[in-house]
């Protein structure tokens, strides 16, 4: 069979529509600021087998998880027309609690099995668990919230009321949860609704036919991408501060090694699971290795399947990098997620130096707020993460106060925070000379200052406070972050810590400044 | 009255003309360096020393802020807080680039200035502006030699007090001052920042060109076309050039939405493909508005027509990727070296593919001024072709195919993503290459009818003479279901619509003329999302009605907020609408048939009639396929399609079937 090249474009076209087509819908149904302001969420199509054909261009830390998910949710649950698959639970194709996933299957032509998945995944601001957010400075995932294996939670068009009013019991903030939920329910409704149109216009075989070729089109693109880069083994070793519960740093080890249009990635010897939240399950190890990959190809190619296959990925069960039950993780997916990143380019900095930037940031600043609304009597529960300096490269210097690698959501409008949650922000601005000095200037962090208008408590999940970017060919590091509490003095916090503060107490956080590029 | 519209665009700037029951079109070439010249010439040309009134789509302020040439400006906000311009949202507009680029703010951090002050979401000060700052502040302007000032602070709309003192103090300079509460009273400081912004950004250009045209064209009434689909007059444009910026677009919507109300097609979906993009609207009754537009980077949240663009066009490039998929676009040949068959380009483009398969003809194009080069696409198409080990025919239509699923696919987000069924709709094509395209895109999407109207190259002009005169208020309100019953509101309305009538007579509008439609922003209490709705008696129940079909669900049950209060202000104006022709017979005259070609459908060669559409008269009645040319556009009516020409001139085109 040759492929029709005319085909192959048309077929791109209309699987990444359905994608998109679904992040419309849930973009503008849900109902947190998280999902519909930072739209923190990612949907993608998927084949019989669960290997992902299209997904929207949305969040990077979703790549590689996503595709685990419905395969989880495949391998538990026989799933008939109408029912749709809930799960998030990171030891069974999650990555972290508050991502929730939604799996549904589409089936065409009265077929017996499903002919294709849709499914989407959001960051849900409240799972419960031991702090308001489900962001916690935990050491067991019980401690971090609900877990959902995969569940039947839509049988037949339908949701299963009584395990939805179970699920809404154990979270603080259940009319937000109910609102996104029905939000992620339209979302594959729409996948599915489209996806069988293109199967009514193009016939089932010649459908998944060029699914399965623009999973080609995508690894051959990968493979001329690896060849270009120089043959041989490649090291790097970067740390994480800390898991929070010791103060002790954990070391992240890898081996890249190039052949002909193949890689390895070899984590083996990264550190033990620790304590602390800073474990990465191994779906968050395959993200972070994906996205840089994609990162070096040029051209605009489909997220999929096909990205995955010249790239063999070796990690050693109970490792930071491939954590086991019953490791809390809540971290491991915002911040453990960035220093791979940091590590895998660190190591292909070595082989194409032109091409690698300096560290950026390497954390998500999750910043989690909880208590009672004194204006409604309500409880609130507010996540965000803060952007900093991007590292520079060798033609440009690194972009300032951004989401960097792993993330790109937006950040909560201080008008709109302040209308829906009982603070005053105080302060907001660049974080003048945070970037790292070089040939390239490394991008400077941020300044968020958030006054509290009543009694908080604040769980700050935070990395690169005590390391620093690295800044690569003789390029300084960025400075690293810091997080304060401001009463009459300025006290600082730690990294990692859940506290409270008191009415009138401000929590001052800057973020890092990337890494600069080259001897000034 | 002599009344002129004039749409200046890159190569072209367009004109036409309208005095009592008479009308006609003026075409010449653009002058870049300094866009009045052909404005004047053109003005000059057709009015003489005649007395007339003018109304114009300039692309001034869309230049300056797509070049970024507009005016040294600093930009005032609260004191700990000058970086939000700069800051942006914190996202990245690549999601997987390593060399991540952010779009640099028109404002540099030297002539950002933090001021004393806040005021709270409730609208209350809770910390004064202390005065004393102003002084400095004024001779840090006047240091660093601004030509315009943005002021924008926190929750200014709910307060107004901090951002007027700060005008009335520094008017002192003489420079122009954009207040964010006067230019857009709504929440999220980020887009009202950056709108405010903008617009002291490209005034002081826009003031100098209307300054000049206003004073050396002589027109007795002179009004500027808006990107929300109105006009307003010249004075305040000077003033308001954010709201212009986007008036080329909008003036052939609302030619497309006249138009086809007066010929009973109230659902249109436009497409205007030009050489390098192709813009999609959908109009259900009311022109389609939006306060989500980023230009060139930046928010700009005044409202404006939702015209969504595309980077497939004419001129758009077909390639082979590494990967093996066919590419075609966004890379277009443009203008210069141009398609393959103008002369000068090597890249086989659509245009080409069009020529290649006989739906262009050599001998008609822009009224036979410019001879086609055959030979050369017919080889460049064949050796393509044995590359890809494709039939040659089936890569030319290939090409078009790829070219045809792009825009396909700005049609469906237009229509499908926000709920409405394109098969009820009819395809209001227009621009120069639209007419090549619109049936096939029609076929795709299953849509019964397409509509072209006469002059479909200047329909951008003719809209800008039929335009409303429209201004647009908006202020944040932030009211529960329960706080927000028509007492409450009407009162929190009745000084935008007093600021409204106000404006609208100092506008030349009579009272008579004068219509007012206030409109509420609302969302489900918790949503980030807001959804625009008529303020009627039960504008509740209608918020959930709207929901539903935006997105597929409501919940009664759950409690509603207002979010902004929105009042379109309208001056009717005194246009002349096309007149209707008398019914000649079906069959067209003999001089409307300029020859046979054959042209390629579907894979198969077939003999295609080339028909003269200025011969064509109401009433006419024929089969394709057939080649309808004009000066600047061509009309491919497949096989199975026919057209009829309407009372007034324009074509409908439909399936046969359809007919019996």
């Amino acid at each position: 069979m040759i492929v029709n090249p005319i085909l192959l474009q048309v077929f791109r076209n209309r699987f990444v529509a359905i994608a998109e087509e679904m992040g419309v819908t849930l973009g503008r149904t849900a109902f947190s600021p998280n999902i519909k302001e930072r739209r923190d969420y990612s949907c993608a199509l998927f084949d019989a087998n669960g290997d992902m054909i299209a997904q929207a261009a949305h969040i990077p830390v979703h790549l590689g998880s996503m595709p685990l998910s419905v395969k989880a949710a495949i391998a538990a649950i026989d799933m008939q027309a109408g029912d749709m698959v809930m799960l998030n639970d990171p030891f069974a194709g999650g990555t972290h609690l508050p991502d929730i996933t939604l799996v549904a299957p589409v089936y065409v032509n009265e077929s017996e099995t499903p002919a294709f998945y849709v499914a989407n995944r959001a960051h849900h601001s409240d799972v419960g668990g031991m702090s308001p957010g489900s962001m916690p400075v935990a050491t067991s995932i019980f401690q971090e919230g609900l877990i959902i294996p995969p569940t039947l939670i839509v049988r037949n068009g339908e949701i299963d009321r009584n395990l939805f009013a179970l699920l809404l019991r154990n979270v603080r903030t259940p009319q937000e949860r109910e609102g996104d939920f029905a939000a992620q329910v339209m979302a594959n409704l729409t996948g599915v609704e489209r996806s069988k149109q293109l199967v009514e216009k193009y016939g089932l075989q010649q459908t998944c036919d060029y699914a399965g070729y623009l999973n080609d089109y995508a690894e051959k693109m990968l493979r001329q991408t690896i060849s270009a880069i120089p043959d041989g083994e490649y090291r790097f070793e970067d740390y994480l501060d800390n898991d929070g519960i010791s103060t002790d740093p954990v070391p992240l080890k890898l081996k890249v090694k190039i052949t002909g249009d193949a890689a390895e990635l070899d984590f083996r010897e990264s550190a033990r699971q620790v304590k602390g939240s800073v474990n990465a399950v191994y779906a968050i190890t395959l993200s972070a290795v994906l996205y840089c990959f994609r990162c070096l190809i040029k051209e605009d190619v489909p997220t999929n399947a096909g990205i995955a296959r010249p790239l063999n990925i070796l990690t050693e069960p109970g490792t930071v990098v491939d954590a086991r039950f019953p490791a809390a993780v809540a971290g491991g997916n915002v911040e453990t997620s960035q220093r791979i990143v940091d590590l895998v380019l660190g190591a292909l900095a070595q082989a194409i130096p032109e091409q690698i930037p300096a560290a950026s940031q390497g954390t998500m600043n999750n910043t989690t707020i909880g208590g009672i609304d004194p204006r409604t009597d309500q409880p609130f529960s507010y996540y965000e993460t803060l952007g900093g300096g991007c590292g520079a490269t060798s033609l440009h210097d690194g972009a300032d106060a951004v989401h960097s690698h792993m993330t790109n959501t937006l950040n909560t409008p201080i008008e709109a925070l302040e209308y829906a949650y009982p603070f005053r922000v105080t302060c907001y601005g660049l974080r003048s000379g945070s970037g790292g000095a070089g040939k390239q200037r490394g991008g400077d962090g941020l300044i968020r200052e958030i006054e509290m208008l009543t009694d908080t408590e604040v769980t700050v999940l935070t990395e690169r406070r005590n390391g620093s970017p690295y800044g690569l060919n003789g390029g300084s590091n960025g400075q690293n972050g810091r997080n304060q509490k401001i009463s009459a003095t300025a006290e600082r916090v730690p990294g990692k810590i859940t506290c409270s503060f008191a009415a009138g107490e401000k929590l001052r956080i800057e973020t890092p400044g990337g890494g600069g590029w080259g001897k000034k | 009255m002599l009344i002129i519209g004039i749409d200046t665009g890159g190569t072209f700037t367009d004109f036409i003309w309208q005095e009592g029951n008479q009308s006609g079109e003026h075409k010449r070439l653009s002058t870049p360096h300094n866009p009045a010249e052909a404005v004047l010439a053109g003005l000059n040309h057709l009015a003489g020393e005649r007395p007339f009134w003018l109304v114009h789509g300039s692309t001034v302020a869309t230049n300056a802020l797509l070049e970024k040439k507009g005016a040294r400006t600093a930009l005032i906000s609260n004191r700990g807080f000058e970086d939000i311009i700069e800051i942006a949202r914190q996202n990245r507009p690549e999601l997987y680039d390593l060399q991540v680029k952010k779009n640099p703010p028109l404002v540099p951090s030297e002539l950002r200035f933090g001021i004393s002050g806040r005021v709270d979401p409730a609208g209350e000060i809770i910390e004064t502006l202390v005065e004393a700052d102003l002084q400095p502040l004024l001779e840090q302007l006047r240091q660093k030699q601004v030509e315009s000032i943005a002021v924008a602070l926190l929750f200014s709309f709910n307060n107004q007090q901090h951002e007027l003192l700060i005008a009335e103090k520094l008017k002192a300079l003489g420079l122009p001052i954009s207040l964010s509460h006067q230019i857009l009273a709504e929440f999220r400081e980020y887009e009202r920042t950056s709108t405010t912004l903008i617009n002291a950004y490209v005034s002081p250009k826009m003031d100098r060109y209307l300054a000049q045209i206003a004073e050396q064209s002589g027109a007795e009434v002179f009004r500027i076309m808006q990107s929300n689909g109105g006009s307003i007059s010249a004075a305040t444009a000077r003033r308001e050039s954010v709201r212009t910026i986007l008036s080329g677009p909008a003036g052939g919507a609302v030619g497309a939405h006249v138009i086809g109300k007066q010929s009973g097609h109230h659902k249109l979906i436009t497409f205007d493909m030009g050489g390098t993009s192709t813009d999609v609207a959908l109009i259900d009754r009311h022109l389609p508005l939006t306060t989500e537009s980023t230009i060139a980077g930046y928010p700009v949240k005044v409202p404006m027509i939702d015209i969504h663009t595309v980077g497939a066009g004419g001129g758009s490039i077909a390639r082979l990727d590494r990967g093996g998929s066919l590419q075609v676009g966004p890379e277009s040949a443009g203008a210069d070296p141009g398609p393959i068959c103008y002369g000068k380009g090597e890249e086989l483009t659509v245009t080409d593919a069009n020529l290649y398969l006989g739906r262009l003809i050599p001998d008609h194009f822009l009224g036979g001024g410019m001879q086609l080069q055959t030979a050369k696409v017919k080889q460049k198409m064949e050796d393509f072709a044995t590359q890809l080990q494709l039939d040659p025919i089936e890569l030319a239509e290939g090409i078009l195919a790829v070219a045809n699923s792009a825009m396909e696919g700005a049609i469906k987000k237009i229509s499908v993503e926000r709920g409405f069924d394109p098969r009820e709709f009819t395809l209001f094509s227009f621009g120069g290459a639209g007419g090549m395209h619109a049936v096939e895109l029609a076929e795709l999407l299953q849509m019964p009818q397409v509509m072209v109207p006469t002059s479909p190259g200047i329909l951008s002009a003719c809209g800008m003479l039929m335009a409303n005169v429209i201004k647009d208020y908006s202020q944040t309100v932030m009211l529960d279901q329960q706080q927000a019953d028509h007492a409450i509101l009407d009162e929190q309305f009745a000084p935008l619509m007093k600021q409204a009538q106000e404006d609208l007579r100092e506008e030349g509008v009579s009272a008579e003329r004068i219509e007012l439609q206030p409109l509420l922003d609302m969302r489900y209490k918790g949503q980030s999302f807001e959804l625009l709705v008529d303020y009627t008696e039960d504008f509740v129940s209608e918020f959930h009605q709207q929901h539903q079909r935006a997105y597929g669900y409501a919940s009664a049950d759950k409690p509603v907020e207002i979010v902004n209060l929105r009042l379109r202000a309208y001056g009717r104006p005194d246009h002349q609408l096309p007149q209707q022709q008398p019914k000649a017979q079906a069959e067209p005259v003999p001089e409307a048939i300029l020859g046979q070609t054959e042209s390629i459908f579907g894979g198969k060669q077939q003999a295609t009639t080339i028909i003269d559409r200025n011969r064509l008269q109401h009433g006419n009645s024929f089969d394709g396929p057939a080649i309808i040319t004009e000066y600047s556009s061509t009309i491919v009516l497949p096989p199975e399609w026919c057209c009829d020409v309407d009372p007034f001139g324009h074509l409908l085109l439909t399936r046969k079937e359809a007919e019996k």
